[in-house]
């Protein structure tokens, strides 16, 4: 197949023998890589063996006999032995390469590597890949792994008439996706929560960081005093649990007893404002107390960021005659925004899904007739209503993953424009 | 040879996952069998150790000594843990039970008990015809699903009136009674009466007391196909309920969510001669230095009482326990006359046991006594999993009615024909 | 002359900004801060200046009689510390890698990992329970440390890398002629140029795990393991008889060791490091 002619074909033997691991690498020599190899994935196949088999028999059949087995553990771990499995064929593969590439080596006459030039060569060409791999075992686990999880749920029928362990869960293709496009009390409501939700994810996510940003930039400013104490004010509502702070401004904005209709607002000669009763007025308080819960940890990011900038940038702008303004345009804010990009983005999504603030301000208030979401419902807080109190739980996880397309596929759009602006600019 | 690698793969995957397939045949035989058999047995076996799930901070000064004398007269060590009723108990037990580390008893709300019935984290009890007869009649029947008992009850509560005596020296008997006088007294900051009706819970009791119902009674527990929530009576009920708002006896900030914090904040400053609250409520208004009466709720000016939601906690034996038998042994000991009695003295729960009802610690007492005469009007909650369907319609049905945004009919027919729905999409026939 | 004016005019008007900030930002918090001093217990009911305050509540926490406020506040801390020097060291090591090296993956694999974690997940907290479960982490702190740590790689991975881009490569580029050896390089020349950076990290992965009361809601069983957040929220999650003010007492005691870690931080974030490397 390579057009290469040579006498030996050792790159064959070796990747042949390599179907047992380590056998290859025995064939080109290498004796100490050929034993780490084939020790390693006979214990692998021995610890993992009989683990993956019933994880694959598991989340194949999610079950035979209720009460005994219990689908939704089955489901999870046939996900692990499934992730284990592909940790494996990974390893195998990089045997089998390992084998071919070194059996080529000799095919061309070059020696393979010695043990020491062999350990050399990992530490050169593997740095990267031994610094991020602890990193990267946690994130399988605690990333890709709940979420192959919600993926799997959303085609099964899980929901309470179908709950271990009283029942099993079976897989049912992609029936949830059909009835929630089929049923009448989904859809109706679907699109006014959407349009909601898309006005407060860009109204509250905007404003916290503009507002994150400008501060940041306000309080950097060299010639400010008491940097310390103004920063460590700003960041107080991040310190203060989510929760409770969210509990009291749904008692500050209370209608009849709240000290905004009671004090603040008479104070500035206006009337008091039905902020619990009228949807448009809840949906306003709800992104001023998500600016407000947000913005500091913007603003420490920024603050952060803002030191990375060289003054020498400014001191030539400066000489080139730039106003404040140009300055801020120019070179504060592409260099913040360039460093930040992404992690704005994952405000927006954030608050795309931010529950906590719209279940415990006003529990997605104030009722609307003839809808069955309320006022300042978003999607995530509707499904929520929806599933979570009838137990819907496969149709959950389909709504999620619907749900996740969208954002997925904005977020993608606006990654790719960040990108290629960074890259021309900066790198 | 890339393709002669990749078929070569395929088959050692394939002979990976032939081998594999579980021989389960002879695990779960033997495994079946033993479940079977074991419930015979287990009258005799004694277990080393049941384990208890209480409610949190619902174990002082009283489970130790009922657990005490259990173990001494049976000679079976018993453990408890304190955790949250509402949702941890059930949550956590559906995540312990198949791990193995589930407990013998848990104590759950009643509305609860159609929806673990049917996952099957609790299982039916048996027990005598005499240890039923120590509970109210109702009690017992809030712990039935389908026909079948699931569970003892431990204690009941129930809505009833609550006065600040310095504003209000006589409770009054009927609600044109309290309705005359809080038009008198409602001025400014102080409210005559206050009650949190956009809340279908509280709502429930003039709903129903003119008429409405849930779900209508049949032969073998509730029938979900007959809902009676816009029928006459409800319509008119939801008008009495409006009438209070729209006549201002009811702030607009005692609506949604957080209207309870508020309602209960006014009462705890002295503000609001009489509320509309359950037995929990009394010793946070005690404790804020208010002298509180309490009495039944008066009567709906068509002369029927109020019908409040009856919730009944129970004691339930898991379906995970390896002794049931014992495990029914345990929580007839729990809820006995004597450990019952114990139980109110410390946590101020009223037990369901008809003896003490006469009992001069709970006749002397004036919250109990309230609550369980309340209780003889009360309708327990449907405990069916279909009463889920009823909460959010019905919610935003009653809170559009307290801001005026609809009409009694229209809106409780809306909020039917969503329940309606609701029910036959989740919840197929069985 | 007018320079000096209108750096004046600059001044004031920030100062006016700040001040306004400052004032909402103190607003509600002094509410929290009166309510935790109002002896009843419902949050409505109280003020932000109650007529009679009084410590009751915070003796109450502090009593451990009565609560486990100490020990949760004790693993509250061991937890926060735990994770912040193991997301540290992580963070760094992977934006370090993702800024200097070329491997497999580098391209993408960042922003996939941002991706997946925009994916609402409150299903998957069954799944992580049972992957606890199955290997004997639940209810141990080190299971909810590795969780915490897992998921705080990807963003702030991001956030440094961006910040370790924009010293010069030049630096370790010498360095290497020099000799010095990868750990080195990293150790020696970058990690103490990414020092504000690395105070950010410290800081963010510090105050994740103190407001999380879900996962650990749902990892911890043990009274006595439970995080502050988790032991708060059951103050709150009763049913019937919530104890509002007790929990905003607690949280005013979450609030101080951040404040406190902030400002040990502060010098980090003042200006002047990374010039001077330019410079240099």
């Amino acid at each position: 197949m390579d057009n290469l002619q040579t006498t030996t074909n050792h790159k064959r033997n070796a990747l042949l023998l390599s179907i047992i691991p380590g056998l290859g690498q025995f064939y080109n020599k290498q004796l100490l890589k050929g034993l780490i190899f084939l020790i390693f994935s006979s214990s692998f196949g021995f610890v993992f063996f009989e683990m993956i088999g019933e994880g694959f028999w598991g989340i194949v059949t999610l079950g035979e006999i209720p009460k005994l087995d219990h689908s939704v553990f089955l489901l999870i771990d046939g996900i692990i032995a499934i992730i284990i499995t592909i940790m494996g064929l990974a390893i195998y593969a990089f045997n089998l390469y390992d084998a071919h590439q070194n059996g080529k080596r000799r095919d061309l006459g070059i020696a393979v590597n010695s043990v020491r030039k062999q350990y050399h060569n990992l530490i050169d060409n593997g740095f990267p890949y031994l610094m991020i791999t602890p990193g990267f075992f946690l994130l399988i686990f605690v990333v890709i792994f709940p979420i192959l999880f919600v993926l799997l749920l959303a085609f099964t029928n899980y929901d309470l008439y179908h709950s271990p362990p009283n029942n099993l869960v079976d897989w049912i293709g992609f029936q949830n996706f059909v009835d929630i496009f089929r049923l009448d009390i989904w859809r109706t409501t679907f699109f006014a929560v959407l349009a909601w939700t898309i006005v407060w994810t860009f109204g509250a996510t905007t404003l916290q960081v503009a507002l994150g940003i400008f501060l940041a930039i306000l309080v950097n400013q060299k010639d400010l005093k008491g940097k310390a104490i103004i920063r460590t004010i700003m960041i107080l509502p991040w310190a203060v649990p989510a929760f409770i702070t969210i509990l009291i401004f749904s008692g500050m904005f209370n209608e009849t007893f709240g000290v905004i209709n009671r004090t603040i607002l008479p104070f500035l000669g206006m009337e008091g404002i039905p902020w619990m009763t009228n949807e448009m007025w809840t949906r306003l308080a709800l992104i001023m107390i998500q600016t407000w819960l947000g913005f500091p940890f913007i603003f420490a990011m920024t603050t952060g960021v803002l030191q990375s900038i060289p003054d020498e940038l400014y001191e030539a702008a400066t000489v080139d005659g730039a106003s404040i303004m140009q300055k801020f345009f120019s070179i504060t804010l592409p260099l913040v925004i360039f460093a930040t990009a992404p992690i704005l983005i994952t405000q927006y999504t954030f608050n795309f899904n931010n529950f906590n603030v719209i279940f415990l301000f006003n529990g997605g208030g104030p009722a609307i007739p003839g809808q069955n979401a309320g006022g300042t419902d978003i999607l995530i807080s509707w499904i929520y209503r929806l599933t979570m109190t009838s137990a819907q739980y496969g149709k959950a996880a389909a709504v999620t993953m619907i749900l996740s397309i969208i954002v997925i596929s904005v977020a993608l759009w606006q990654f790719k424009r960040t990108k290629s602006f960074q890259e021309e600019d900066m790198m | 040879m890339k393709k002669n690698l990749l078929v070569m793969m395929l088959v050692f995957l394939l002979a990976i996952l032939a081998a594999c397939a579980p021989d389960r045949a002879e695990e779960t035989t033997p495994d079946d069998a033993g479940e079977d058999g074991t419930e015979e047995v287990t009258e005799e076996a004694k277990p080393e150790k049941l384990v208890i799930w209480e409610d949190i901070d619902k174990s002082k000064d009283w489970l130790p000594a009922a657990i005490a004398s259990f173990e001494e007269e049976h000679g079976i060590e018993v453990e408890f843990k304190e955790l949250n009723m509402a949702d941890k108990i059930r949550d956590q037990l559906r995540l312990d039970g198949p791990s193995g580390s589930a407990p013998d008893v848990v104590t759950l709300p009643h509305d609860q008990i159609g929806q673990v019935v049917i996952e099957g984290l609790i299982q039916e009890i048996t027990v005598d015809e005499t240890v039923l007869e120590t509970y109210s009649e109702s009690s017992v029947t809030a712990q039935m699903y389908d026909g079948k008992l699931y569970g003892l009850p431990k204690a009941t509560e129930t809505p009833v009136l609550i006065y600040n005596k310095e504003l209000m020296e006589e409770a009054p008997k009927t609600m044109d009674e309290l309705y005359a006088f809080s038009k008198d007294f409602t001025k400014g900051d102080n409210y005559g009466f206050l009650a949190l009706w956009d809340n279908f819970y509280f709502a429930h009791g003039a709903i129903a007391g003119m008429g409405g119902y849930v779900f209508n009674e049949a032969a073998e527990g509730l029938d979900r196909d007959d809902i009676g929530l816009n029928n006459e009576g409800a319509v008119e009920g939801a008008a009495y309920i409006q009438q209070w708002y729209q006549e201002g006896l009811f702030p607009k900030g005692i609506i949604g969510e957080s209207g309870g914090a508020a309602m209960d904040g006014l009462f705890n400053e002295g503000k609001v001669a009489a509320v509309m609250n359950g037995p929990w409520a009394f010793q946070g208004m005690r404790d804020a230095g208010i002298d509180i009466g309490i009495v039944p709720m008066p009567t709906l000016p068509n002369g029927e009482p109020v019908k409040t939601f009856m919730g009944v906690k129970g004691w339930h034996v898991t379906e995970f326990t390896k002794n049931p038998y014992w495990a029914t042994k345990l929580i007839e000991h729990l809820s006995n006359d004597e450990n019952s009695k114990a139980r109110f003295v410390a946590v101020s729960e009223i037990p369901a046991n008809v003896a003490l009802v006469d009992d001069p610690i709970i006749a002397d007492n004036e919250g109990a006594k309230a609550v369980a005469v309340q209780s003889q009007y009360a309708v327990p909650m449907p405990n069916i999993p279909e009463m889920a369907e009823v909460w959010g319609p019905m919610a935003t049905a009653l809170q559009t009615l307290a801001t005026g945004k609809a009409q009694p009919q229209e809106a409780l027919d809306e909020a039917v024909k969503s329940i309606t729905t609701n029910i036959e999409t989740n919840h197929p026939d069985k | 002359m007018s320079n000096k004016k209108s750096k004046l005019i600059r001044l004031t008007i920030s100062y006016i900004i700040i001040l306004a900030v400052v004032f909402i930002i103190i607003y509600p918090l002094l509410w929290v801060v009166g309510s935790s001093l109002n002896p009843g217990q419902s949050l409505s009911g109280s003020k932000m200046f109650p007529d009679n305050p009084s410590l009751v509540h915070y003796k109450y926490l502090f009593d451990s009689e009565n609560s486990n406020y100490l020990i949760w506040y004790w693993n509250s801390m061991k937890i926060s510390i735990i994770t912040m020097v193991l997301s540290v060291i992580s963070v760094s090591f992977t934006a370090y890698s993702f800024s200097r090296y070329r491997f497999i993956g580098r391209k993408n694999g960042l922003l996939t990992f941002l991706i997946l974690q925009m994916i609402p997940n409150f299903a998957a907290l069954i799944a992580i329970y049972v992957l606890a479960n199955r290997t004997g982490l639940i209810d141990t702190h080190i299971g909810l440390i590795l969780v915490y740590v897992g998921g705080s790689i990807p963003m702030n991975t991001w956030l440094m890398k961006g910040y370790l881009d924009t010293i010069p490569k030049e630096l370790d580029e010498s360095a290497k002629m020099d000799g010095a050896g990868h750990f080195r390089i990293f150790f020696q020349i970058v990690m103490p140029l990414a020092k504000p950076i690395i105070a950010v990290v410290a800081l963010f992965t510090f105050i994740a795990p103190l407001g999380d009361f879900i996962l650990a809601r749902i990892l911890l069983r043990d009274e006595e393991k439970f995080t502050l957040a988790v032991g708060l929220y059951e103050l709150v999650a009763k049913q019937f008889g919530n104890e509002f003010t007790k929990f905003a007492a607690g949280s005013v005691l979450i609030a101080i060791p951040i404040a406190i870690l902030f400002l040990m931080f502060q010098k980090y974030f003042v200006s002047g490091l990374t010039a001077g490397g330019t410079k240099g």
